[in-house]
């Protein structure tokens, strides 16, 4: 009991220290994009002078930023709702049957991550192409899609196999079919896995930017990542328009988390408690 | 409360589909519907994404005359360009009027089959051969318009050496003694960084040549009568080497923007690098006083101007309205649009004899005509793998490094090209 | 559970039964589905280009094994190989040893209900909201050796001796990106321990207080048992994004591995073979590019099927 007493204030203060370490550059690409360039590089402490907006809404004059956050919140959302159904219908069956093949299939869709995905850059596109995809949003969810199941399916495994079997083996008892125990029974207790798979994967549909660079050439159905992009060209030298850029396109994902983190880590806890 | 949660998801996913599938149509419809029958839309693939705008007033210019010929110029990131052009090329896809690189890697995707031969377009006979073989296939045919020269040479700041009472240097040892005098009174001399390979061999591409003395060599070792481990290329090393003196604090640390930013903001007195800047800097700090000089030859040869053709327009093979493309190139060779390119890119025209209302451009162009002697690494000797070029980039970053001699830079270099230069395998 | 009444219905709820057996094996089909076109084709298709010549991005003949050998035998190719793998080996030991340790600490402090665990918690996360350009380029920015916060905290501080040309010095530069590596995927580990450690029954704990366990050895003895799935996940993930490094090495220093090799990763060197470099000015060599996603592959599949069928063991021994 003793040394508790002694170690809480380091365990604190490690604990806050590394939360500001987490947190600075995130303030320092928000407070720079309100500094000049020579701002920036001489004084890259200090707050800036002037909190002008004027570089913000220059940008929002130029890019048509409505769009592109519009085509992200689309490719996010519906990508994320099939990485879930997809994943969670090839986890339950890898993580609580035992058939022969489990181990194969699961190993078969590990091997999506082992391989640089540009490799397949060029079949791909002719794929993208046969299929008339090219320039269109789906071409962005199949990826996102695609490259989003092996990291979900091996988190959801991995939990769904430290789940108790009792309460599935109750509920088929009373004549549950396997849907209705994935979805009644097995899906409600795994609510902290399941919301870590839809948050990664929404941040990783959000940010991507490869393949609408490939697969997109219309400015119309550009994503934030992609728009900001062409940024890094037009002004390389203006530092303070540059990072209000970067802002523009990270501020969604942020102010989202920050709406959602409450629902999300609730979620957390009330798995846990169940 | 879960099935409450579910129906606003629902909603929420509802209202997300029906707004996608309206902006899609609504994006789908606008493409399609402003191109009347015969009216036909080109699009033109670039890195230029800087000149979106200037790229505009161009197609304006183009429009005047061809009013049916829609022009999209649609550039992606520069560091991503060619990734993206080689993928839809290979999947008979692609813009219909390509932005070339210069040399070796557009030649390559002319001797593959992706572009389509420009012999017969009209204009093309102005171009000095040197200017055309920028973008001249293995077979000896023509596959790009020029666009742009650039040119590499020694910016100075004039006002900080007004002040300290500097004059251009006529000598390489002016020239070293001029760097002495600005480090004593305390600024940095040359504006520099190492931690970007590129940047090592385009300053080579400027020092180089007062050292291993200009197109004289350039002749020998294309014929492969000398090679990289001669005393005369061995030197040019040997003065990168020395030139370190004069480098920022931390110079193996600091890359493109930050030597920029030193120049502008008056850190250092000198900008090696090239013609494309200019704007830039003028950009960034309208008060800097800009003036430049070649280069002064160590061996008693002319000062010189780098220089090279730094783009080229094509047309993709598989393109569906080459003979549109065909008018758009045609456009390019045109003095009007030299012109017009000089005033609103602020660079030097590859049509002959175009003069820039700016004072800086054009006194450039003109030293670019009388001492110009070629970057040689990118216009003899960027093929290869890893390239030469490459090669030459992370062995001088290593010798500032301290990780290798300039004598191991000097034989490294000269390895890699024997393994593909044919002159220099005899 | 009510006796069957007779033996008529027992036939059917067996048929039943049989059927309702067989849809599972639906379960996995549109995954199956999505990821064998969408990963599965068109990476064995490029697969395949290891076994021909190529003259820039026109392919040739075939020449079966030639890459491979190239790979291997011929200068500079096999030495940026090894240098390469050196860098993937040293990416994966930190990574394992800064992010995922710390995070382990982190998600347990959490766990433990500090004031302001709610803070932490999104603090720890935030950066893996970010783009990863985005990090790139802010890191860039305060690890520049002249304008950059950090040196001038160290100046500050009246550290000046250690300030340094982060990213421009070999011997800093690979561990300055895996250290931002690390600060980027941390918030994810904490949310995967945090889940793990959420899913151990509290009664657990309450029994281990009866029997006298604390601090230590209730992490010992309890916690870490059970927290074996989330340790598998994070391994495996650390040790599959070790070897595939390359989006953020490729936003702070670009293709080449600059400066002079000493960031190079195998990924970013095939990226560089197979692509040509970011500059353009580079040549491609797509032969040796996928031969080199081949070897990389096969060893990364290895070890990870060795890892698994270890710790499956485990599980059942458990």
């Amino acid at each position: 009991m003793n040394h508790t007493i002694w170690t809480r204030p380091f365990y604190y203060v490690f604990a806050f220290l590394i939360a500001s370490i987490s947190i600075y550059p995130i303030l320092l690409m928000i407070l720079s994009s309100f500094k000049t360039s020579a701002e920036i590089f001489t004084s890259p402490l200090s707050l800036p002078k002037t909190f002008n907006l004027d570089t913000y809404r220059n940008l929002l004059e130029m890019i048509p930023f409505t769009t592109y956050f519009m085509n992200s919140v689309f490719v996010s959302v519906v990508s994320v709702l099939l990485i879930l159904i997809t994943s969670s219908l090839a986890a339950f069956y890898i993580a609580r049957f035992t058939f022969v093949w489990n181990n194969i299939i699961f190993f078969f869709f590990l091997m999506g991550m082992m391989l640089p995905i540009k490799l397949g850059i060029v079949p791909l596109f002719i794929l993208m192409k046969d299929l008339n995809l090219l320039n269109s949003l789906w071409s962005l969810i199949f990826m996102y899609v695609a490259t989003g199941i092996p990291l979900s399916i091996l988190i959801l495994t991995g939990f769904f196999r430290t789940m108790p079997r009792e309460l599935e083996e109750a509920a088929r008892i009373d004549g549950a079919g396997n849907l209705r125990i994935l979805w009644n029974v097995v899906l409600p207790l795994m609510r902290p896995a399941l919301g870590t798979v839809m948050i990664i994967q929404f941040i990783q549909s959000w940010n991507d930017f490869f393949f609408p660079l490939i697969f997109i050439t219309d400015d119309l159905k550009k994503t934030i990542p992609v728009g900001m992009l062409s940024l890094f060209g037009e002004y390389s030298a203006d530092w303070g328009a540059l990072f209000a850029g970067l802002t523009l396109a990270s501020l969604p994902m942020i102010v989202l988390f920050f709406i959602a983190s409450k629902q999300f880590m609730e979620g957390l806890t009330q798995g846990a408690i169940k | 409360m879960n099935r409450m949660k579910a129906f606003t998801l629902t909603g929420f996913l509802a209202f997300i589909l029906v707004l996608s599938a309206c902006s899609s149509e609504s994006g789908g419809n606008s493409g399609d519907s402003e191109a009347s029958e015969d009216s036909v839309t080109l699009t033109i693939g670039s890195w230029r994404t800087e000149d979106k705008a200037s790229y505009q007033k161009i197609i304006d210019k183009f429009n005047e005359e061809n009013p049916d010929i829609n022009v999209e110029f649609k550039p992606s990131k520069n560091t991503e360009y060619n990734t993206i052009l080689n993928t839809a090329l290979q999947s008979g896809e692609g813009p219909d009027i390509i932005h070339l690189r210069p040399y070796t890697p557009g030649i390559e995707l002319a001797d593959a089959g992706y572009l389509e031969p420009l012999d017969d377009l009209e204009g093309l006979d102005q171009y000095p051969e040197e200017t055309l073989s920028a973008s001249k296939g293995s077979d000896d045919k023509q596959y790009g318009v020029p666009l742009n020269m650039s040119t590499t040479q020694m910016f100075y700041n004039k006002k900080m050496f007004e002040e300290m009472g500097l004059e251009e240097p006529q000598t390489w040892d002016e020239f070293m003694a001029l760097n002495e005098k600005i480090k004593k009174e305390g600024t940095t001399p040359i504006a520099l960084g190492t931690k970007e390979g590129w940047l090592l061999s385009l300053s080579h591409g400027i020092i180089g040549p007062a050292h291993y003395g200009g197109n004289e060599f350039v002749d020998q070792i294309t014929a492969g009568e000398t090679d990289f481990t001669s005393d005369e290329f061995q030197s040019s090393i040997d003065a990168m080497d020395e030139l370190k003196q004069f480098f920022p604090d931390n110079y193996e640390g600091l890359g493109m923007e930050d030597i920029r930013t030193m120049f502008f903001t008056g850190d250092a007195a000198m900008f090696p690098l090239g013609s494309w800047e200019i704007e830039v800097l003028r950009e960034m700090n309208p008060d800097l006083e800009l003036g430049f000089f070649p280069i002064p030859s160590a061996v008693g040869k002319e000062p010189t101007i780098t220089t090279w053709v730094d783009g080229s327009y094509a047309i993709n093979a598989s393109s569906e309205h080459k003979d549109a493309a065909k008018k758009f190139l045609q456009f390019m060779t045109t003095e009007e649009f030299g012109t017009m390119f000089t005033e609103e890119f602020k660079m030097i025209s590859a049509i002959p004899g175009i003069e820039s209302e700016d004072e800086l451009v054009n006194a450039l162009g003109k030293a670019a005509e009388e001492q110009s002697t070629p970057y040689m690494m990118l216009v003899h000797f960027a093929g290869g793998n890893p390239s030469t070029k490459a090669t030459i980039e992370t062995e001088l970053q290593g010798m500032y490094l301290g990780e290798r001699t300039p004598e191991e830079v000097a034989k490294t270099v000269q390895e890699s090209a024997q393994s593909w230069y044919e002159p220099l395998q005899k | 559970m009510k006796p069957a009444t007779n033996s008529n219905s027992v036939v059917k709820m067996k048929k039943e039964r049989n059927w309702k057996r067989w849809t599972i094996h639906l379960f996995p089909i549109p995954a199956l589905l999505i990821y064998g076109l969408f990963i599965v084709y068109p990476l064995f298709a490029a697969l395949t280009y290891s076994f021909f010549d190529w003259k820039g991005i026109v392919r040739g003949e075939f020449v079966g094994l030639k890459n491979f050998k190239d790979l291997f035998t011929l200068e500079p190719f096999s030495g940026l190989f090894w240098n390469a793998f050196g860098h993937n080996i040293l990416y994966f030991v930190l990574q394992m040893i800064f992010q995922n340790g710390l995070a382990f600490i982190l998600a347990y402090i959490i766990y433990k209900k500090v004031k302001g665990s709610e803070f932490l918690k999104i603090a720890y996360f935030l950066p893996r909201l970010l783009s990863v350009i985005v990090v790139g380029f802010l890191w860039k920015l305060i690890l520049n050796p002249n304008y950059g916060a950090l040196n001038v905290i160290l100046e500050k501080i009246g550290l000046e001796q250690l300030q340094k040309a982060w990213l421009g010095d070999p011997d800093t530069a690979l561990i300055s990106i895996i250290l931002v590596n690390c600060w980027y995927g941390i918030g994810f580990g904490v949310l995967i321990f945090l889940a793990g450690l959420q899913s151990i029954p509290k009664e657990l704990f309450e029994a281990g207080k009866l029997d006298g366990a604390d601090g230590l050895s209730m992490i010992r003895k309890i916690v870490l048992p059970l927290m074996v799935p989330s340790f598998m996940i994070m391994t495996v993930l650390t040790f599959i994004q070790s070897f595939e490094a390359f989006e953020l090495v490729y936003a702070m220093q670009g293709s080449q591995g600059e400066p002079y090799h000493s960031t190079d990763t195998l990924a970013i060197y095939f990226y560089r073979l197979a692509f040509g470099g970011s500059a353009g000015g580079s040549t491609t060599a797509v032969g040796l590019g996928s031969a080199l996603a081949v070897v990389l592959f096969l060893f990364i599949s290895f070890f990870t099927a060795l890892y698994l069928r270890y710790m499956q063991k485990k599980q059942v021994d458990m």
